[in-house]
């Protein structure tokens, strides 16, 4: 079985032979893989090297705590690629980039403008929550539009605030 | 001793001071707010009250209805833990005129330490050191602090006399770009503290905080518990704080001491205080600020001096004398606590909210962890973005670091972005390890982007584990839609097969 996996913006295309080898981007890899009953802990060996790890289902993601690190896995099979593909989304170079609001918070300035041309990690907005001021940027070059906040205003969990195209 | 406390906090904190409460015997009554019905100090309070919905405006700094709660209750002592209310001086005096103890100090003392020119100004009297400035108490026009300015000299810091948290303050490099940056000093001042009054102090070169811990009790004992070291910041946030610090000997830690005895005495300062200082390169030191309540770093003094502050705090406002004299106060090893935020430092520490959906606390030797969350805990964006404290202590500071970092290794938060991985990076730098920063470290010479280069990529084989567990969980999925396209148990559905084949 295939799948396409997407961490951050790194693209993984893993095939799931059989129990004991997968291919990830063509290059097979020995696996043993055991999840620890009861609890959301798998502990992998893939050619010898021991991983163990914490996973779970986020709302759109499977959150995958390695080595410390909390990585958002996006997995899909390729008809569900597709379908994505089409209903668009997602930060690409190319397209129109949806700046989405990460959290609840309040607007506290927009230094940018509709239509105006920003650079990749440009400020494009600033949220204040859980009482701290964040900067939200640019993912790369493009065009301003779309603009939908001012502001003063309050926003909502995952609520559109701008594009970039 | 008390019979029944408040607790007028949420978080770790109200935790840790029910904690001191119960181990003292003492029943306690916990406030929440709508967003933290299932928080942990509700659990663990003997009483709770619902003060209001989750922006704390509407519950946590509602001194009227937490007094309307202190006497529905009849309880004899407010703690107010750190932040919402514990620096307000009206809610002392609220807590006093309702014949109710306040745990932190008297009114006027929170007034004169809490307008940073006015305490500059007291303690100046008292002969304690201060960063040179503007010594006027606030109400200094914008021409005036203009003249002032090159006789201070450059850089130089506009700060809020109502200030905090690095509000209102900027660094000023030459005279032509100080009017507009008073401006702005003014105008963010205005919005968070409703005063836009500033002042100037020198800028201290290479300076680290170094705060000393106090106690003080009503018959006029004063004494320091030793001093922390809480250089690492961002954004004038405290990320990491370490006891002892590395850049004091006893001679110096002796010094110090006993001036922030005096700046405490000053004031007539009566509960657990802090006085911050900065302490430059040759050894200067200088007095910043006193924080008139318990702060989010006491544990690591309790963890070197094994005095507990908070129940020290319940026994002064008691009336009780101190339970030891400064002699009787040793310092045993080296203590570290690393703020772990809900933040996500691979992406300019954004703020991380959502639900935590499993959590594996650290354990073994020398560790201790204050928290307030668990597994299914909502982190919101209506309060601070800390979620735990992590605290280890060592032998020596070399032990105390090489705890820190397994006990980072073993601590597991899934559900939520944390800055772990930035203490694991801080842990190996090896600037931290010899001791080598000051309060600009992180934010000039600190990089996540280098530490990533550096640490290996693990995403291929997260994208394996995530695939294996979904491809799992569609097995799974298929074999329930097959057994019930067979209409019939799979136990039947063999015996069924079983008899046919007979």
């Amino acid at each position: 079985m295939k799948y396409i996996a997407t961490v951050e913006d790194k693209e993984f295309i893993v095939d799931i032979i059989d129990e004991r080898h997968v291919t990830v981007n063509g290059k097979t890899y020995q696996i043993d893989f055991e999840a620890v009953s009861g609890q959301p802990v798998y502990s992998l060996i893939a050619d010898g090297k021991s991983h163990e790890s914490y996973i779970a289902r986020g709302d759109d993601s499977w959150q995958v705590l390695l080595r410390g690190r909390l990585y958002p896995v996006v997995v899909e099979d390729e008809r569900e690629k597709r379908l994505r593909a089409a209903a668009g989304g997602g930060v690409a170079e190319t397209g129109e980039f949806l700046l989405k609001s990460p959290m609840p918070g309040l607007v506290v300035a927009v230094p940018v403008e509709d239509g105006q041309e920003v650079k990749k990690g440009q400020v494009l907005l600033i949220l204040e929550s859980m009482k701290m001021q964040n900067e939200l940027k640019s993912p790369r070059d493009g065009k301003v539009s779309r603009l939908k906040v001012k502001a003063g205003e309050s926003v909502e969990q995952k609520q559109t605030l701008l594009s970039v195209v | 001793m008390f019979k029944k406390v408040l607790v007028a906090n949420r978080g770790e904190i109200a935790v840790r001071i029910i904690r001191a409460c119960r181990e003292l015997g003492i029943e306690t009554v916990a406030v929440y707010s709508e967003a933290d019905r299932r928080a942990l100090h509700v659990r663990y309070a003997d009483e709770a009250y619902l003060l209001g919905p989750a922006p704390s405006r509407e519950s946590y700094l509602r001194a009227d209805k937490i007094m309307d709660i202190a006497r529905k209750t009849d309880v004899d002592a407010i703690h107010p833990g750190y932040g919402f209310l514990a620096e307000r001086e009206n809610f002392s005096a609220a807590c006093e005129e309702a014949g109710i103890a306040f745990i932190g100090p008297k009114p006027s003392s929170i007034a004169a330490m809490g307008d940073k020119a006015e305490a500059r100004a007291t303690v100046i009297k008292a002969g304690v050191p201060v960063v040179p400035g503007t010594e006027d108490v606030g109400n200094m026009s914008n021409e005036e602090l203009l003249a002032k300015a090159p006789e201070i000299g450059f850089p130089l810091l506009i700060k809020a006399t109502a200030g905090g948290g690095g509000k209102g303050m900027r660094e000023v490099v030459s005279l032509e770009e100080m009017p507009t940056l008073l401006q702005s000093a003014r105008r963010e001042a205005e919005s968070a503290f409703g005063d836009g009054n500033v002042y100037l102090e020198k800028l201290v070169k290479g300076a680290r905080h170094i705060e000393f811990q106090i106690l003080a009790d009503k018959h006029g004992n004063v004494i320091h518990l030793g001093e922390r070291e809480c250089s690492m910041q961002r954004r004038h946030q405290k990320l990491l704080e370490e006891a002892p610090s590395s850049a004091l000997d006893e001679g110096l830690r002796a010094r110090m001491g006993d001036v922030a005895v005096k700046a405490a005495q000053a004031v007539d300062y009566i509960n657990a205080g802090t006085i911050e200082f900065l302490l430059d390169k040759d050894e200067n030191f200088y007095f910043l600020e006193m924080n008139t309540r318990l702060q989010v770093e006491h544990p690591i003094t309790e963890m070197v001096t094994g005095i507990d502050i908070v129940k020290e705090q319940i026994r002064i406002a008691r009336g009780r004398p101190l339970s030891y004299k400064q002699e009787e106060v040793a310092f045993n090893g080296h203590a570290i606590e690393c703020r772990v935020n809900a933040e996500d430092p691979y992406n300019n520490f954004l703020p991380s909210t959502g639900r935590i959906t499993h959590s594996l606390l650290p354990t073994g030797p020398g560790v201790r962890v204050d928290t307030g969350v668990y597994p299914g805990f909502e982190i919101t964006p209506f309060y601070d973005p800390m979620i735990a404290k992590l605290i280890v202590w060592g032998e020596t500071r070399a032990q105390a670091i090489l705890r820190m970092r397994r006990a980072l290794e073993e601590y597991r938060i899934v559900g939520v972005r944390t800055n772990i991985p930035f203490h694991q990076t801080l842990m190996d730098s090896p600037r931290f390890m010899g001791g080598q920063y000051d309060t600009r470290f992180v934010e000039e010479r600190f990089s996540m982007e280098n530490a990533e280069e550096n640490r290996q990529d693990y995403s291929e084989v997260a994208a394996i584990l995530a695939s294996l567990v979904a491809h799992h969980e569609t097995e799974k999925a298929a074999q329930i839609v097959q057994r019930n396209e067979r209409d019939t148990s799979n136990w039947k559905w063999v015996g069924r097969w079983e008899r046919m084949n007979r």
